[in-house]
């Protein structure tokens, strides 16, 4: 911190996330401070943001990123049945939860903050750049609370939510069996309703992030689970929330309440969060509350998806954003090769590795990418600050439509997309890229998994094509598509943003020619065809959303280079407009060609018999 | 107890820095500020002894309408309140910054005075003792443990070498070094609650001074950046052999390390 100490600090300036970038996205392009008209939000105005954001990058980049490696070579350490965290990530827990940062835009009564969900994303952009692995931990916790919030009785919000919005206890969602992924209908555990209300469970779970650790001296785990009796399906399942240590009615804590941790995986990635197996009620003495009506635990999860969806794709940019700002960094200071120019002189000095057209091409691919993404997730936050604040219905009733329909581009689209911007990132570094003494090369394998988890991408975009598209009549479409049409005309106020304005106009047409005709077909015999282009239609569907927030962040940025730009600002905003002009000049007609395969809509990925794959 | 911290806002350690065309001063514009770091050694010393012995922590600053972010942050760790003298489009040395920090001083109810031993920007050294001095109570400079104890203050300081033990009695000053804690982080409850706390904001002219005896007695001549690093040297030569032995001669020739 001080004397010697400022050296490292001036090191770290850029790590994680651009600051500039994230207040252009919060102020400058997405107005935040409108929230301040609801009166919850009232207090937040520019002031107390950026306070809020730069303590949550304060600690992020002194306490939370220097566990990232620890988090990856030191890993979790299962033995008989105890999971020990790497040591590092003890104190960075006790300040994270110290600082109260667990439960930003929850109830102030039970230990929340009451913040603008907005805010708590562009805070977690710092957190989970930092080391995600170790994120998880608290982050889980905040969705096990959000359920018992939502569904739990006076009684367990009281014995609980404290308690979970503290840190103190942490939580789990434990969904997953070894034989009921995707298809949660197939899960085999059981509850048996025992006299005093409460429910003995038996069963086996796996995949379960944050099961079983050494951080915290509770662990309450959300648990899916069938009814005896109850029918087959998704229609029998239902939500009980059962604690590794039994909580009396009293608070205190009682009996071990026979949650078995019988192992941990051996992953690719994110070897900082435990992802254990647990045996509930091997020993018959493992119980539960019913969370909310019995049957109705399906429901439950979809009501909590949107959020945990969003925070994957928040997860997924993390790594992305922090890949762009190190492969920047590295390709600034890395001095390889002549300039191409100079090629054929053999006196010409090497050159910063960032003059080479290839590795500014990589650059600026990131680039797009990562400030496209950091827009489209702020945008469904800001929309979901104003579905749950806003009085007047038809508002809530369109916000709550566009966030349903964007949330698999949130989730899907910008999973894949960060682990493209990984690869990129680990590309600019070269051989270093792929040894761990650099971090690049753990990004990639950390980032890899928000493509699978909380719903594989391939059910993002069958989710897309299948429900949201259709949903109310086809009207969140609809409205997305005006929004992007505002962005369109007033990007052609500028003379000089007008042929971008134009070119996505074109996408935006073609988008909405191509939904049509695939949505009527997943709806017809040809359903199977259709479905089989769910995904070149979400990443279609995808581009044209990043093409549309970049040009609305470029048309921000020639209106205040037309105005009084300050000198350090100039810059960036010429660096806005070259992001638009790249993605809508180069990946823009990759995505028109990507619609007409989708028009074309190949029928041999149907049609090919499965003999005729091969291989046997 | 009531406890005083002596709080100023320098730029960001993280910033770059360059002179301003009158070359005496640096270009302030696109700058990020913070509380000095050493100050903050202060302001968690002041809320430990708080926490400990009960009572108020109080921030003194020097400065403009933009330190106010600053000593937020300090009322955010904890501080219960705060004062700002705005002194803004003033030339004032450290000197005269002292001058100012004593006169404002004498208006508030003060056992214990936390100060950094310098602050980052300018590297002076002086206010901290020189407010003691213009208030005639006792000084201890360079902490690295401070303890009240029956109406004394008893500290540890680093010194050449090593470290000596003192004793004061209150009211005294005391600039902090490096090792006496580890600041706190602000929590989030802390920033909502400290929008809240009160700030009092005066002019020099409220303090009874007047700008004639705040001029500066040292001026800046001029200002220069640190030479800029020069790139690596490659030894050249046919043969490892070879360019072993150049390596040890420039070693012992030029650079006369070895």
């Amino acid at each position: 911190m001080c004397d010697g100490d400022q050296k490292g600090v001036a090191i770290m300036a850029q790590v994680i996330a651009d600051r500039r970038d994230v207040d252009f996205v919060l102020f400058e392009q997405l107005d935040v401070e409108q929230l301040t008209q609801f009166g919850k939000f009232e207090e937040f105005n520019r002031k107390t943001i950026d306070m809020v954001i730069s303590e949550a990058r304060n600690l992020a980049v002194k306490e939370i990123l220097p566990t990232q490696q620890d988090g990856d070579s030191q890993g979790c350490k299962f033995e008989n049945g105890i999971v020990k965290v790497p040591e590092s990530f003890h104190r960075a827990y006790k300040h994270f939860i110290e600082g109260e940062w667990l439960a930003l835009p929850e109830d102030p009564e039970y230990g929340g903050q009451g913040m603008p969900r907005t805010v708590a994303l562009a805070t977690s952009d710092f957190f989970n750049g930092a080391n995600y692995s170790f994120m998880m931990y608290p982050g889980l916790t905040h969705g096990a609370a959000l359920l018992v919030e939502a569904f739990g009785t006076k009684k367990l919000k009281d014995l609980f939510l404290k308690n979970m919005f503290t840190g103190t206890w942490t939580g789990t969602m434990l969904l997953t069996e070894p034989e009921a992924g995707s298809d949660l209908g197939r899960l085999t555990t059981t509850a048996v309703k025992n006299e005093d209300g409460t429910y003995s469970i038996t069963g086996n779970k796996i995949f379960i992030s944050s099961g079983e650790h050494n951080l915290s001296e509770n662990i309450i785990h959300p648990v899916l689970a069938r009814i005896e009796g109850a029918p087959e399906g998704t229609k029998g399942i239902s939500l009980f929330l059962v604690p590794k240590v039994w909580v009396k009615d009293n608070g205190a804590l009682g009996g071990f309440n026979d949650v078995i941790c019988t192992g941990i995986e051996e992953k690719m990635g994110i070897h900082g969060n435990s992802t254990c197996s647990l045996t509930l009620g091997g020993k018959g003495q493992c119980r539960g509350y019913l969370l909310g009506e019995e049957n109705k635990g399906m429901r439950a999860m979809f009501l909590m998806m949107n959020e945990a969806r969003l925070l994957v794709g928040m997860q997924a940019l993390s790594c992305a954003s922090a890949s762009y700002i190190n492969a920047i960094n590295y390709a600034r200071e890395r001095i390889q090769g002549r300039h191409l120019l100079k090629v054929m002189q053999p006196d010409a000095p090497s050159v910063p590795i960032i003059q080479h057209p290839d590795v500014r091409r990589m650059l600026i691919n990131m680039k797009a990418y990562v400030e496209g993404m950091r827009s489209l997730l702020y945008y469904v936050g800001l929309l979901t600050d104003k579905a749950a604040q806003t009085d007047n219905e038809q508002e809530r009733v369109k916000y709550q439509g566009m966030i349903d329909l964007l949330i698999p581009i949130a989730k899907g689209y910008v999973t894949d997309r960060s682990h493209d911007v990984c690869n990129n990132g680990m590309q600019v570094y070269g051989g270093y890229g792929y040894i761990r003494e650099y971090p690049q090369e753990q990004l990639v394998r950390d980032c890899r998994i928000t493509m699978i988890y909380e719903g594989t991408n391939g059910i993002q975009a069958m989710d897309l094509l299948g429900r949201k598209l259709g949903l109310n009549q086809g009207k969140p479409i609809m409205d997305l598509m005006g929004e992007v049409q505002t962005t369109i005309a007033k990007a052609k106020e500028f003379e000089t943003l007008k042929p971008l304005a134009k070119d996505l106009e074109k996408a935006l047409n073609r988008l909405a020619e191509v939904a049509m005709t695939l949505g009527a077909s997943a709806m017809s015999a040809k359903a199977l065809n259709a479905f089989s282009f769910a995904v070149p239609f979400m990443e279609a569907s995808g581009d044209v959303v990043m093409a549309w927030m970049l040009l609305w962040r470029a048309a921000i940025a020639r209106q205040k280079l037309e105005g009084k730009a300050k000198k350090k600002d100039q810059k960036f905003y010429e660096g806005q407009i070259k992001s638009a002009e790249y993605f809508i000049q180069s990946i823009i007609p990759v995505t028109m060609g990507k619609m007409d395969a989708i028009m074309i809509s190949s029928p041999s990925i149907v049609q090919i018999e499965e003999d005729s794959f091969g291989g046997k | 107890m009531d406890i005083l911290v002596l709080l100023k806002q320098v730029p960001d350690t993280e910033s770059m820095i360059s002179i301003a065309d009158d070359g005496v001063s640096i270009k302030g514009d696109g700058l990020k500020y913070v509380i000095n770091p050493y100050d903050e050694l202060a302001v968690e010393q002041a809320l430990k002894i708080r926490e400990a012995q009960g009572g108020t922590v109080t921030i003194v600053s020097v400065g403009s309408a933009k330190t106010e972010q600053a000593i937020r942050t300090g009322l955010a760790m904890g501080a219960d309140k705060a004062v700002l003298i705005d002194a803004t489009g003033m030339m004032i040395d450290g000197l005269g910054t002292a001058k100012i920090m004593a006169a404002a001083i004498k208006e508030l109810p003060c056992d214990l005075i936390f100060a950094g031993h310098r602050a980052v920007d300018d590297d002076n050294y002086l206010v901290g003792p020189a407010t003691a001095e213009f208030m005639g109570i006792p000084n201890i400079s360079m902490a690295i443990k401070a303890e009240v104890q029956d109406g004394a203050i008893v500290c540890q300081c680093t010194v050449e070498g090593g470290t000596k033990d003192v004793k004061a009695m209150l009211p005294a000053l005391v600039t902090t070094q490096r090792g006496l804690n580890e600041p706190r982080y602000t929590s989030l409850p802390g920033i909502m609650k400290a929008k809240r706390k009160p700030m009092d904001v005066k002019t020099v002219a409220d303090l009874g001074l007047d700008a004639a005896e705040l001029k500066p007695l040292v001026t800046i001549k001029s200002m220069s950046q640190p030479p800029e690093r020069k790139g690596g040297r490659m030894i050249e030569g046919d043969s490892v052999q070879a360019k072993v032995a150049e390596l040890v001669r420039v070693l012992h020739e030029e650079a006369k390390v070895i």
